[in-house]
């Protein structure tokens, strides 16, 4: 096969690393090869924190990835995340000469860096720019301006920047393997498009991706990011929560919450315990079913009110109205959907990644939402460069740096 | 001496056999019956009574009568109340001739249906006016299966009340707290017979059992003595080394017993403690004791304790005890009724001793105006269902008991939030004190994050478990 169709997403998670290898078609369509994996140690909250133990992981991880998909892996996409990353919206604006009325490639070109001629704080860097909608003399929601006629072409972008040196620690982490780094790509951004269908993104919806240790959530309204960021708030959090309220071990209160784990409150019968048993098979302690619950709950609770809270503080999420997806590892605790829909009063679904052939196992876990995702945009940018919604602009403002 | 009381005892245990009957009126009766069967009483006691023939037949009571051979036809009621009314009076010489001879009957029956909720009643009725002591084991229907099966209950049941001596309601709804959410459907009917069976043994053995401290009609009365309110039952039964403990823990399980804490607000509460001879005084005292922590000071326990060798290894507790309805001005219009209650069964019985010949020849003719003639003068003995629904009177105590019944269902738990809420208002207060406390643990509380960055938001720092930033206790 040839190397060219080849793309590889790596995200370098908090619990897990995971490599997913795909293959573009001719026909467009996209099918996954192999998916490698390997725990995550030296990462916190989505940033590498222990340098060389990060990279013996991503290593592991890529080499397994090989294994199964039976490829050389020589160049990767990863995926970004952390506390660090914001986002704001930012209009452009260009004025056409007076001799000329008619929009043409190079307005468009010099609005997008019209747009993103905006001050972030010196030490960050911008990871994207994405259109939203432009503007010709004032109309509204045009979606492509080349060849209109008219005098002034604004465009609203959503642009996504976060701290330079903690991005490039994670590129300096997959290149000392070696392996080129095509791109970095906002997590969250990666998981909306295979989370989301066109469909869904023009109805609006707001996906939240919960990882081992943050929480990354976009905003699409009419087919547009909207909003976007991060929480430091994860499945990490819940454990810690569990280990300490419960006063067992980390890795014990990681398999409970697993395996027994619900943040449904008053669904279990009064004084139902579960039995913990330890390594050896003796019958350790006994815990509260209710007791659990109520710990997941309060955090989860917390963690959507503040979401809420968050995105609310501009006035689009009331828009959403294919409601909330969440994905990531963290999706899969029991009722998880149910309470996010108590507290943003919207429905709420779990969802993975959809339509993809290939190792479709993969791709209905949550957990691969981000890897996979990243190779869909890296479709999407390799296939149709100008494709409205995604432009990819990152590469270029990180090739002086790398 | 020991010697000398045991040959009195003796000849005594013999006279105590009182010749007992259970009766399972309507389809949930005769399931109840099913169970009663299996779990080991004898097949000659138990009385089926039924409108459906099938059910009937498939019954395994020894004894089945069948009601309302003209007006069913063997079907069943449909689900009317009024349908079963009818056909039991149809029957009401088999039912006599059935239950005649018993000194005690239980009647079974599932409230809310056509036969159980209609014909239970007049079964009662017929019991009462034969002589027999009468209690009813009644079922109130699942809150899911509408408000009509539930109105209807509610209506057979004050007409139990009014006949039967004592009434043990159980609630379908706390049933199904018994089984596992996951269990399946039949397991959780079968609870419900379990349960029913489970509380008929334990009476009967309660006063058939020779007892060392005996526990006889007058005490079970006393302790079922408040009508309308809600009955409270529990029995344990354990062969374990802690037997005494298990057995107790058990009984206070028993979905009518709410873990025990339905207790604290019982008067009265009777208590057997029944066993094998090796059963010790101190295991009686240890169980005592521990039960004392659910009750109140000034509870009055009436205890009984009994030597049955049967029992072998196994310590059984019953716990029987009776809630007034929460309202003081209806518990205490509660004493009044059964002194005229008391007071009508001879009444009832020279009527009956009346009645019975006209409508033996009647029967045929006209019996529906009979018994209206007969149930004139009686009143309150045979109110016919026509008349409870044109009158109305009657109708408005059940549903005070049904409103009375609901909050009293839904307190423990709504008191557990409003706790929890109040405990989430009122910090406030109290935060001074249990902020200085968090201050000392901070540092510690982070856990796992303790190494890295702070996630700070909104001033709280999100590291530190969410139900220790709230002050919320777990556990």
């Amino acid at each position: 096969m040839a190397s060219g169709d080849l793309i590889v997403g790596l995200e370098i998670g908090t619990s897990k690393i995971c490599v997913v290898v795909g293959e573009t078609r001719p026909d467009g369509t996209l099918k996954i090869l192999g998916v490698g994996q390997a725990p995550s140690r030296g990462v916190r909250k989505g940033e590498i924190v222990d340098f060389e133990t990060a990279m013996k992981c991503v290593h592991e991880a890529v080499v397994d990835a090989e294994q199964k998909s039976d490829v050389m892996i020589r160049s990767v996409y990863v995926a970004v995340s952390g506390g660090h990353i914001q986002s704001f919206n930012n209009r452009g604006c260009v004025m056409l000469p007076e001799e000329r009325d008619e929009i043409d490639d190079q307005d468009v070109e010099d609005v997008k860096v019209n747009a993103r001629e905006v001050s972030i704080p010196a030490p960050n860097a911008f990871l994207h720019s994405i259109i939203q909608h432009y503007h010709v003399d004032g109309q509204d929601g045009v979606l492509n301006p080349v060849g209109m006629l008219g005098e002034k072409l604004e465009a609203d972008f959503h642009i996504i920047h976060g701290v330079r040196t903690r991005i490039q620690n994670t590129i300096r982490c997959v290149k000392e393997l070696p392996l080129e780094v095509e791109d970095v790509v906002f997590s969250a951004l990666a998981s909306a498009q295979v989370v989301l269908t066109q469909h869904q993104k023009n109805l609006g919806a707001l996906v939240v991706d919960i990882g081992g240790g943050t929480t990354d959530y976009i905003l699409y309204i009419d087919g547009a990011v909207k909003q976007s960021g991060i929480l430091a708030i994860g499945g990490d959090h819940i454990t810690n929560d569990i280990s300490m309220g419960l006063r067992i071990p980390m890795a014990r209160a990681e398999k409970i919450k697993i395996e027994e784990g619900s943040c449904i409150l008053g669904n279990c019968l009064p004084g139902e315990t579960i039995l913990l048993k330890d390594d050896s098979g003796f019958a350790g302690k006994e815990i509260e079913r209710e007791t659990l619950n109520t710990i997941i709950h309060l955090r989860l609770r917390e963690t959507f009110e503040l979401l809420k809270r968050t995105v609310e503080e501009e006035p689009f999420i009331n828009y959403a109205g294919a409601g909330i997806f969440i994905t990531g590892g963290c999706s899969l605790l029991n009722g998880i959907d149910h309470l996010a829909g108590e507290v943003f009063e919207m429905p709420a679904h779990v969802t993975h990644a959809q339509t993809l052939s290939g190792l479709t196992s993969a791709a209905e876990n949550p957990q691969f939402s981000t890897a996979i995702g990243l190779l869909k945009y890296a479709q999407a940018v390799q296939v149709d460069r100008p494709r409205r919604g995604i432009t990819r602009i990152f590469g270029r403002f990180f090739s002086g740096m790398r | 001496m020991i010697q000398l009381s045991k040959n009195y005892s003796l000849p005594e245990r013999q006279e105590e056999q009182i010749p007992i009957k259970v009766v399972g009126v309507g389809s949930a009766g005769s399931n109840a019956l099913d169970r009663v069967l299996l779990d080991g009483m004898d097949k000659n006691d138990l009385i089926a009574i039924n409108t459906d023939v099938q059910s009937l037949a498939s019954s395994v009571a020894a004894r089945k009568v069948q009601l309302g051979r003209t007006c069913t036809r063997g079907l069943g009621t449909g689900g009317d109340p009024e349908l079963g009314y009818q056909a039991a009076i149809e029957s009401a010489d088999e039912i006599r001739q059935a239950i005649a001879g018993a000194r005690m009957i239980f009647i079974c029956a599932g409230l809310g249906g056509g036969t159980g909720s209609g014909a239970a009643p007049i079964v009662a009725q017929l019991a009462r006016e034969a002589g027999s002591l009468v209690i009813a084991f009644a079922t109130l229907p699942f809150s899911f299966e509408g408000k009509r099966r539930a109105v209807q209950a509610q209506d057979a049941l004050s007409r139990l009340n009014e006949v039967a001596n004592a009434v043990i309601c159980f609630e379908n709804d706390r049933m199904g707290d018994m089984v596992a959410p996951k269990a399946g459907i039949h397991q959780a009917f079968g609870v419900a017979d379990m349960t029913i069976s489970q509380s008929v043994r334990s009476i009967v053995s309660l006063i058939q059992r020779p007892g060392l401290i005996r526990i006889g009609f007058d005490d079970l009365f006393a302790a079922l003595r408040t009508q309308n309110g809600r009955c409270l039952f529990g029995f344990g039964e354990s062969d374990s080394d802690n037997r005494a403990h298990d057995a107790l823990t058990e009984a206070l399980k028993n979905p009518l017993m709410d873990k025990g804490r339905m207790l604290s607000e019982a008067t009265h509460v009777l208590v057997q403690v029944a066993g094998g001879p090796g059963m010790t005084l101190s295991e009686v005292e240890i169980l005592m004791r521990e039960l004392g922590k659910h009750v109140r000071d000034h509870t009055q326990i009436v205890f009984g304790t009994a030597v049955d060798s049967k029992m072998g290894n196994r310590l059984s507790v019953t716990i029987i005890s009776s809630l007034a309805s929460e309202d003081s001005p209806v518990s205490q219009e509660m004493p009044s009724p059964p002194e005229p209650f008391l007071a009508p069964p001879p009444e009832a019985l020279e009527e009956i001793e009346e009645a019975p010949p006209p409508p033996t020849p009647k029967i045929d003719i006209v019996p529906e105006p009979e018994i209206e003639a007969t149930a004139q003068p009686a009143t309150n003995d045979l109110i016919p269902f026509q008349q409870l629904a044109a009158v109305e009177p009657p109708a408005p105590a059940p549903k005070q008991t049904i409103k009375k019944a609901a909050p009293r269902l839904i307190p423990p738990k709504k008191k557990a939030i409003v706790e929890k809420e109040a405990k989430e208002i009122k910090p406030p207060k109290e935060k001074i004190h249990a902020k200085q406390e968090m201050m000392q643990f901070e540092p510690i509380t982070r856990g796992r994050f303790e190494k890295s960055e702070p996630t700070i938001v909104e001033g709280q720092d999100l590291d530190v478990p969410t139900f220790m930033r709230k002050n919320i206790k777990v556990k």
